[in-house]
């Protein structure tokens, strides 16, 4: 079992654009290594972790001094091939006479938890000659991986998805399982492999857990040849999407990216905690406006999610609501293969209970999502032009006989959103500013996916208020890949929605197409940059636009 | 020192030319007389009143150009005179044929470099080091992060890309002339025994070797109509103009690789398109051109093809060599 397993992984699932033939690789390595290796890769391959123990300046700076090679050098390399961690590799290659002969068989699992990390604990000397030594009886194949697990830029095309798919087939599991195992916080060990390709399901085990997310898709022609009454239909609102979970009396909430949020929101888990069943809900936090009963805009709530134990005044400032959608487990029972309509009576019938036998007004804190009744579709447009007055982003369309499945299934759900020119795009460079912005960088450009790929599609200057351009300034220069004169690459982390008003194609960019006056109208901190929108995303939306 | 016109060979019109025998080298537009390192088509015109080159080098070239073209032909090492001026092929071990020129006038000694490279290939003649005062190399690969694996090392990375997707259809796209060869030498060595189909372009230039008398592997030509099971497992080799386009609808259940030294680096390999890449090149690495660069001695170097600027400064800060410019 060693690392060099691991190497033709990356290897393998880097050369294959097909979904099927990835699996297979996947299934492979997990059945032919250990179960501790098999937890870290996928630790890895799920991007849970992407810590950057050395930045790739300090990398090339390193190489350069050790191999007497000109830093200028390596600079011109780095333009050629975009990635520090891989220049090293290529260059380290022409260095193969001063590797020593015995060769050392490491496994990923020592690289990651003891050699890796220990080398934080090491002074600038010993963590030189340490790196040195990795370079030097590494086989020449594990170079990258090492080069970027260090420097935190390991990535390669596999979804969580497609580790899921992988994982059930090898054990023979429904999806929905192993999905839901993965959800949360995983700790790579043999216990947290082992309890994923466990075949017996234990409910019990997966109690902290949330259920994998149902997602909305954009809303389809298609859908207005139905009839109106398949449909249920809610205000898309601009918050946090979240599961609320209460089991053996213990609740936790947990963000759509994963994120257990209990310390930032103590009175709704103290207001909960009160109500005698057990459940799961899926919902949308939001700081509400009890007054005109609107929500207030996404940068409230953000003004709350990362503040951990918030001060009453705080608490009274932004105060919160959760609006459950859902319900998606009652009792222990787990009910998400019933038609929605009927999870919908459920939820309505918990909820006046929980009103009615709760001592304090639980409405304060919690209420369920109105429904709306549009006549017909032109009347659904009607609505979805007015949720702009209540401070909501549109409409949510469902189908009254869904099951609760998990990812973006099509055909389920869909969005009606009022401003369709929008995508959620990832931060990748950022350029200093000039004038009153001087000294800051102040000038973006964002990417969508395309594969595992991010593109390039859209620079913006403008949508950031002066604390989120400091705050994000001090992020980027933590966060720098590298410096190339004025730009710096990002470490792509950061997800913002941009908006524009014209999206076109273009043959000048790689992206293929162009936007007209992009700025950013959100700074996404609640999402992953897997949640990023994808050019295939941004292609479809030129298509409904024409 | 010497002004531009005075160099025994300069730039001229972007090619390289002798004035003093009114010669030009692998020129891109018809000319009276033109040297031919090797006959790859962006090292040749038609149209040209006169050609020179080695005896491979004009097989090939009739082969592509056509055989009424006026062409002398001189073995290696064979010295010959224009204008009081001795010139001879050496050897450059870029593809069969190919050649570098040097050149020789009042005691003071040129030498054009051609396409080279010093790996192993068994299709054509090993590259010969030949002294000289003045050096004009390629430098088509002229950055440290290229360093070239054994051919063998390529040619089993191939094997068993083919071998691991026996319900698959494996179509490797390379140059037509000299690399398209070397992979058939090199993969007929290797544990992959199942059935190679050549392009008809490939093909062509497959019976050009074996007509010189180099020994390579049969292949079969691809016909318009093949059955998609028939080709299950075997290797496809395709000239990279047809990666693009239609003509890959005309299989089922493919995996595509491209055979460059461009492969090498990920961000290229990912955007080429191709689901893999084998960094096999029949130009020199970094080392290859320092080693050259080197033995032939010269004391004068000018770089063309390629981003010469980081390896120029390189030669002149750490190897005090003269790295001279044509200008344009």
């Amino acid at each position: 079992m060693s690392l060099k397993n691991f190497s033709e992984l990356f290897v393998d699932l880097d050369a294959s654009n097909s979904t099927n033939n990835k699996i297979e690789v996947l299934k492979n390595y997990f059945l032919s290594n250990d179960p501790i290796d098999n937890s870290w890769a996928i630790y890895l391959l799920t991007g849970k972790s992407n810590k950057r123990f050395i930045s790739g300046r300090y990398l090339k700076n390193l190489f350069s001094k050790i191999y007497e090679y000109p830093e200028w050098l390596i600079d011109t390399c780095y333009l050629k091939v975009g990635d520090s961690a891989e220049v090293i590799t290529l260059l380290l290659k022409n260095k193969s006479t001063s590797r020593k002969k015995k060769l050392s068989n490491i496994s990923l699992n020592e690289l990651l938890s003891k050699i890796i990390p220990n080398l934080s604990k090491l002074n600038e000397e010993e963590k030189n000659l340490k790196i040195r030594n990795m370079w030097e009886t590494l086989p020449e194949d594990n170079h990258l991986i090492f080069n970027k697990i260090l420097t935190g830029t390991f990535r390669v095309g596999v979804s969580i998805g497609l580790i899921t798919k992988s994982i059930s087939k090898l054990i023979n599991i429904d999806e929905e399982v192993i999905s839901h195992r993965l959800m949360g916080n995983f700790e790579p060990s043999i216990d947290s492999y082992e309890f994923l390709i466990n075949k017996k399901i234990n409910l019990q085990e997966l109690n902290s857990k949330p259920f994998p997310f149902l997602l909305a898709n954009t809303i389809e022609d298609k859908i207005f040849k139905h009839s109106i009454n398949d449909f249920q239909f809610e205000w898309k609102y601009d918050g946090i999407r979240m599961q609320l979970i209460k089991r053996s009396g213990n609740v936790s909430l947990w963000t759509r990216g994963q994120e257990l949020v209990n310390e930032s929101f103590p009175e709704l888990v103290e207001e909960i905690s009160h109500i005698q069943d057990d459940f799961v809900l899926d919902g949308e936090l939001l700081v509400w406006n009890f007054k005109e009963q609107i929500a207030f805009d996404f940068s409230f709530i953000q003004k709350r999610i990362n503040r951990k134990s918030p001060t009453k005044s705080i608490q009274i400032k932004y105060p919160i609501i959760f609006i459950a959608y859902d319900l998606l487990e009652i009792n222990g029972r787990d009910i998400r293969e019933l038609k929605l309509e009927n999870r919908r009576i459920e939820l309505e019938k918990y909820f006046s209970k929980w009103q009615n036998k709760t001592e304090n007004n639980i409405s304060d804190i919690f209420k369920i999502s109105d429904l709306i009744f549009p006549k017909d579709w032109p009347d659904a447009l009607t609505y979805k032009e007015k949720s702009r007055e209540n401070n909501t982003e549109g409409l949510i369309i469902k189908k009254k006989t869904s099951i609760y499945s998990s990812g973006r299934k099509k055909g389920i759900w869909w969005k009606y959103k009022v401003d369709p020119m929008q995508l959620d795009a990832v931060l990748i460079y950022a350029k200093g500013g000039s004038g009153r912005r001087a000294g800051l960088y102040t000038d973006y450009s964002f990417a969508l996916w395309k594969d595992q790929e991010l593109i390039k599609f859209a620079s913006a200057y403008s949508g950031l208020t002066n604390i989120e351009i400091k705050e994000l300034d001090k992020w980027i220069r933590k966060n720098t890949i590298e410096k190339f004169g004025p730009v710096r690459s990002l470490k792509p982390e950061m997800v913002f929605e941009i908006s524009f008003e014209k999206i076109q194609i273009s043959k000048r960019h790689k992206s293929g197409i162009a936007v007209r006056f992009p700025r950013i109208t959100k700074w996404r901190k609640d999402k992953k940059i897997n949640d990023a929108d994808s050019l295939e995303n941004a292609y479809e939306l030129m298509k409904k636009i024409s | 020192m010497r002004t531009k016109q005075e160099y025994l060979i300069r730039y001229k019109d972007g090619n390289l030319y002798c004035e003093l025998a009114d010669i030009w080298i692998d020129p891109s537009k018809p000319v009276k007389k033109a040297l031919i390192t090797h006959a790859h088509f962006d090292h040749f015109t038609f149209g040209c009143e006169e050609y020179i080159s080695t005896k491979e080098t004009a097989i090939l070239l009739k082969e592509r150009v056509g055989d009424n073209i006026k062409i002398k032909t001189f073995e290696y090492g064979e010295e010959f005179k224009i204008n009081g001026i001795n010139i001879s092929f050496h050897p450059s071990g870029h593809i069969l044929g190919s050649s570098q020129i040097r050149f020789i006038f009042a005691e003071e000694k040129w030498l054009i470099s051609g396409d080279f490279k010093l790996q192993k290939d068994e299709t054509c003649k090993k590259y010969e080091i030949v002294k000289t005062d003045y050096l004009i190399s390629e430098c088509t690969f002229g950055l440290p992060i290229f360093k070239w694996d054994e051919s063998n090392k390529i040619a089993n990375d191939i094997s068993k890309w083919i071998t691991n997707s026996p319900e698959k259809t494996s179509l490797l796209f390379c140059y037509s002339l000299g690399k398209a060869q070397r992979l058939l030498n090199e993969i007929s060595q290797t544990n992959f025994k199942g059935n190679i189909y050549s392009h008809s372009s490939i093909h062509k230039m497959n019976n050009s070797y074996k007509k010189i008398g180099i020994d390579i592997k049969d292949t079969i030509k691809i016909e318009n109509k093949k059955k998609i099971d028939e080709l299950k497992g075997s290797l496809l080799l395709l000239p990279p103009s047809l990666s693009k386009g239609s003509y890959l609808k005309n299989f089922k259940n493919i995996q595509t690789a491209f055979a460059s030294g461009w492969m090498s680096i990920r961000a290229l390999r990912k955007r080429s398109g191709y689901d893999k890449g084998f960094p096999i090149s029949d130009h020199a690495d970094w080392d290859g051109i320092l080693e050259v660069v080197k033995k032939s001695e010269a004391k004068n170097v000018f770089f063309h093809h390629g981003d010469s600027e980081a390896l120029s400064k390189f030669l002149v800060e750490k190897e005090s060599i003269n790295v001279l410019f044509f200008g344009k």
